[in-house]
């Protein structure tokens, strides 16, 4: 179908510009889309700060406009909820350890024909 | 990151206090939060505002939005606070000048549209804006003409979102369509054109309507269905004289309260409420689950307050204006606050002798059993009745009297002239003693300052006998008193005194008065 398929290509789209953005920020993109049964975790990055290594365990969300609301708007309780649950099981499974843990949220919107806009928010959950 | 402040009023009672309302955007997933004991329909401000905001081209921020209504440990209700929300929000996104809402109440409700809808307390708010040292109020633009009623504050009716922030940003305003003001206008009453005149015959209690008026008497109308009590209890505020200043104001902010339309005017006419006999205790006294609204008594103020078929009224009812008979005020205690409303009426009762109505009527055959007849009188208790200072009698009309009483029908200005002489008496006597007329008189005052009536034994008889209770002497002084300021004597005597104890008592003065005073 084609419409899935271009929202889909908007999904990875938003998600390229979301590493991009963290790199911008300084940090490293360790793993895109982690999946388990529990769900997914789009970006996994780390960030080297004063007390250690933190581990950035990011929920990107995309949209083509704003007709329906900012996409922050659309990343819910029950979201980060899971991504805190899905934050565990990535780490028991990698065996990473790290000094501090944090979840952020990234919305991005990709209007046609304008600039796409990504806004980054730190620690949310 | 970003936060700015604006300000409004909470009411409670007739005194508004200020409450700051801080908007503040944080760093978070977009969310609003409301802080500050709101009510739900406060809190319901939340969705009605970001509408609002979305609807008139400007942004709601997408990022953490607290807003915080201080001081946090006042409760605060109602929707008046949407405005100063908006503003808030608006300046701390820098949509204009923060330093604009400095010294500005702001007030009004907010459609979806973004338009600004009128809100109750208007008047009282801007009262309580003014001598709180605030130098501007923004209120519904159909609403100016009655918050400009206050003196000595700069108002701005503005119709919508649109218009506020081009008026804060000193830019010309767009036009827009305003909310009108909906509601029962204020002066109901008062233009009635009701003329004592209308009413046949009954010259004794058109007499003892006008003692009432002059000295602002509370008085009981008793007598069978169909001689005129309801017509006479309404014709009562026609009589009375216009209101001053201060009270005009304090009436119109009570009216302004419960949600009455002022059209743009202060309510210099005595009010007069007559809520039917089925009403609740706090439709009455006043009431409402956290923050009270002024009742019927209190819309009474400086005015009169008529209960027809009085024993129909539930006992509750009768029983809760005890209190505010005496005091003049009514405190209504919450959880959180109390509210505190002026309700010093004049009570006016009227009351059918028995369920049947021909009790005690020469003439008229009760169908009442005895007991059922005492029944129905009680039910006016008797602390009640010894608050009341005239029981007037109705007599049906007999044929010969009306023919005599036809001929001196008189109109009510010319009764309301000797009412506003005698008022005129009773200031000038009374001056400095916080008191203006004879009714409200504090009893120790009458005996202490005031000299005492010749023939006073007339009065300690009837107290010996146990015929008047300690009120009741204080009763019929005041009363004694309004009778000699309308027959324009300096101190009343054995007369007044004597004419006095019969209104107070329910009998019939006759001869007496008619003599003595005359219509």
């Amino acid at each position: 179908m084609a419409a899935t398929e271009s929202k889909k290509q908007i999904g990875i789209r938003g998600e390229d510009l979301a590493c991009a953005e963290l790199e911008r920020l300084g940090m490293q993109v360790l793993e895109r889309n982690w999946r388990c049964r529990l769900g997914e975790i789009d970006i996994v990055a780390a960030e080297a700060g004063r007390t250690g290594l933190t581990l950035v365990f990011c929920e990107v969300k995309c949209r083509s406009g704003l007709g329906f609301g900012h996409p922050l708007e659309a990343i819910t309780y029950a979201k980060m909820r899971t991504l805190r649950q899905l934050a565990a099981l990535w780490m028991r499974e990698h065996r990473r350890k790290a000094s501090s843990i944090r979840l952020d949220a990234i919305g991005v919107v990709l209007a046609p024909g304008q600039e796409p806009s990504v806004t980054h928010v730190r620690g949310v959950g | 990151m970003a936060s700015a402040c604006a300000r409004s009023v909470a009411l409670v009672g007739l005194e508004g206090r200020i409450v700051e309302v801080e908007a503040d955007i944080g760093a978070g997933l977009p969310r609003t939060v409301l802080v500050g004991l709101p009510d739900s329909a406060l809190y319901q401000a939340r969705d009605r505002c970001k509408a609002a905001v979305s609807n008139s081209g400007q942004e709601w921020p997408i990022s953490l939005l607290t807003i915080n209504l201080s001081p946090a440990t006042l409760p605060k209700a109602g929707s008046h606070y949407d405005v100063a929300i908006v503003a808030a929000i608006l300046a701390a996104q820098r949509v204009f000048p923060v330093d604009e809402l400095r010294r500005t109440v702001l007030l009004g409700e907010l459609g979806l549209d973004g338009r600004l809808r009128p809100v109750r307390g208007i008047l009282p708010a801007t009262l309580a804006a003014q001598q709180t040292g605030f130098t501007r109020v923004i209120v519904p633009l159909r609403q100016a003409g009655e918050a400009e009623l206050v003196e000595g504050i700069e108002v701005f009716g503005v119709g919508s979102i649109t218009q506020l922030v081009a008026f804060l940003r000193g830019v010309p305003m767009p036009d827009v369509e305003p909310i009108d003001v909906v509601g029962e206008p204020a002066d109901r009453h008062a233009n009635r054109r009701l003329d004592l005149a209308d009413v046949v015959g009954q010259v004794e209690a058109k007499w003892a309507c006008e003692v009432a008026a002059a000295g602002r008497h509370h008085m009981l109308f008793h007598g069978p269905p169909g001689v005129g009590k309801t017509m006479l209890a309404e014709r009562v505020p026609g009589l009375l004289p216009d209101l001053d200043v201060h009270d005009a104001l304090e009436v119109s902010a009570v009216h302004s309260l419960a949600g009455f339309n002022l059209a743009d005017q202060l309510i210099t006419r005595p009010p007069y409420s007559d809520p039917h006999h089925s009403a609740s205790v706090a439709s009455i006294v006043g009431g409402g689950q956290r923050m009270a609204k002024p009742g019927a008594i209190s819309c009474a103020h400086k005015g009169v307050l008529f209960l027809d078929e009085a024993p129909e009224f539930q006992p509750a009812v009768l029983e809760a204006l005890r209190t505010p008979l005496e005091s003049g005020m009514i405190t209504l205690g919450r959880s959180e606050v109390h509210a505190r409303f002026p309700a010093r009426f004049q009570l006016i009762l009227a009351a059918n002798p028995c369920p049947c109505g021909q009790a005690a009527t020469p003439g008229g055959h009760c169908q009442c059993p005895p007991v059922v007849v005492r029944r129905y009188a009680e039910k006016i208790s008797g602390p009640i009745r010894d608050r009341i200072d005239i029981n007037q009698a109705f007599l049906p009309l007999r044929k010969a009297y009306l023919k005599a009483a036809l001929q001196r029908a008189e109109p009510s200005a010319v009764v309301a002239e000797r009412v506003l002489q005698a008022r005129d008496r009773q200031r000038r006597r009374l001056a400095g003693s916080g008191w203006q007329t004879n009714g409200e008189v504090s009893g120790s005052y009458l005996r202490r300052h005031l000299p005492l009536p010749d023939g006073l034994q007339v009065v300690d008889e009837a107290v010996d006998r146990g015929r008047l209770s300690a009120r009741g002497v204080d009763k019929v002084l005041r009363l004694a008193w309004t009778i000699a300021d309308l027959a324009a004597h300096d101190v009343p005597g054995r007369d007044e005194l004597a004419i006095a104890l019969a209104m107070r008592r329910g009998e019939q003065p006759g001869a007496v008065r008619l003599e003595a005073v005359g219509p």
